[in-house]
């Protein structure tokens, strides 16, 4: 009876990292399989689960689609952060307070918070010679107008700026949390990190004339087959703009994601997005 | 040959494992001897290039032998062609996993 529960908590713990469209039918597909396993094997078998859920996860196209439904137009991702900036500053000059107990901190003040996050700006800046490094080239001889490049170039700058309170934030609870751990630094830094690394994707997986995100992720190709061929997925402008492809594998001929801009004459396939863009 | 997919050494031998009549995940795993976070993630890839198809057998069936249904797997016509170009790109191939006319010889 333990070892039964034993196996069907990892399965159900494996099960977190499946995508959530599909985790029902994942776990009752290893469930189902569970049953025939004799009892010496299965918690082998069973800790297998988190290999196959990680695969399904990063092999899921539909994810993208629907984790990014909400932040889909581009004014919704900047209300979305910039609500989750406002709460941090009042989360942040709410615990101004406490930070005052604190010997190292004692100096810090509600005040100094546009400091701080002018500060964490300014190292932000430090990586976009790494955003131009990962820009998109662009496949076509349609080059993207320039009131769209500067358009993009704004809200990625607006998003970055956005972002600042929210790591302040993260990083003074994370002072109240645990003051003197060793390895705090290296927690704020991942965060941090991590934060801009999901601002240079969020961007990248955007259209790059109406800026909102891209959808319909289809996958060409076979992993197979890449001798003098590429593998990997497209995704469209729901505006009919153009279309994205991204190689899976990094190779000479398609190392960087490839823009592909539609004109005029893919209007039958997007109608109603033509017929708003003329108007 | 075109047509034909190159396999690694571990998807020929699933491969192999799904003609030879091994239908299920945990048969695949038990002729193969690779372990399930191997397999089942590898039979996935393989239905993702159209190489097999899987199939939920009928809950009648399953509830006539008082146990829960299975999936089972099947090789497509590419799937075939890719396992006849795998064989001849590992010989031992047969030998790992034998047919049930080799073993019948």
């Amino acid at each position: 009876m333990t070892s039964e529960w034993l196996h069907c908590s990892i399965l159900r713990a494996a099960s977190l990292l499946a995508p959530s469209d599909q985790r029902d039918e994942w776990l009752n597909d290893w469930r189902s399989e569970l049953w025939y396993i004799p009892r010496q094997g299965a918690t082998q078998f069973c800790l297998g689960a988190f290999r196959d859920a990680l695969w399904l996860r990063r092999n899921n196209a539909s994810s993208v689609k629907q984790n990014g439904m909400h932040l889909e137009s581009p004014l919704s991702c900047l209300a979305f952060l910039a609500t989750l900036a406002a709460m941090a500053i009042f989360i942040v000059v709410c615990l101004s307070g406490p930070l005052k107990h604190i010997p190292s901190y004692s100096g810090v003040r509600a005040r100094d918070l546009p400091a701080g996050c002018i500060a964490m700006l300014v190292f932000s800046c430090l990586l976009l010679p790494v955003t131009l490094a990962m820009g998109r080239a662009t496949a076509n001889r349609h080059p993207t107008p320039w009131p769209s490049t500067v358009r993009r170039g704004i809200f990625l700058a607006v998003k970055i700026a956005l972002v600042q309170p929210i790591i302040l934030c993260g990083f003074i609870v994370w002072i109240l949390i645990a003051p003197m751990a060793l390895f705090g630094p290296f927690a704020i830094c991942g965060t941090w990190i991590l934060a801009l690394r999901w601002v240079f994707t969020d961007q990248r997986r955007r259209c790059p004339v109406c800026l909102r995100l891209l959808t319909h992720p289809v996958r060409i190709g076979t992993p197979s087959e890449t001798f003098l061929e590429w593998y990997g997925a497209e995704s469209t402008c729901s505006r009919g703009h153009g279309l994205l492809h991204t190689s899976e594998m990094s190779d000479s001929y398609s190392r960087r994601a490839q823009w592909l801009s539609l004109d005029g004459s893919w209007s039958g396939l997007f109608p109603v997005a033509f017929r708003g863009r003329q108007s | 040959m075109a047509d034909a997919l190159r396999l690694t050494h571990t998807s020929a031998m699933i491969l192999q494992a799904i003609a030879a009549g091994h239908i299920y995940g945990y048969t695949v795993m038990e002729v193969t001897g690779l372990p399930s976070g191997t397999v089942y993630p590898a039979l996935r890839r393989l239905e993702r290039d159209q190489l097999i198809r899987s199939q939920w057998e009928r809950q009648s069936t399953a509830d006539a032998a008082l146990r829960p249904p299975r999936k089972y797997y099947k090789l497509t016509r590419s799937g075939e062609v890719t396992l006849e170009a795998s064989r001849k790109r590992y010989p031992l191939l047969a030998k790992l996993v034998p047919t049930e006319e080799v073993q019948d010889a």
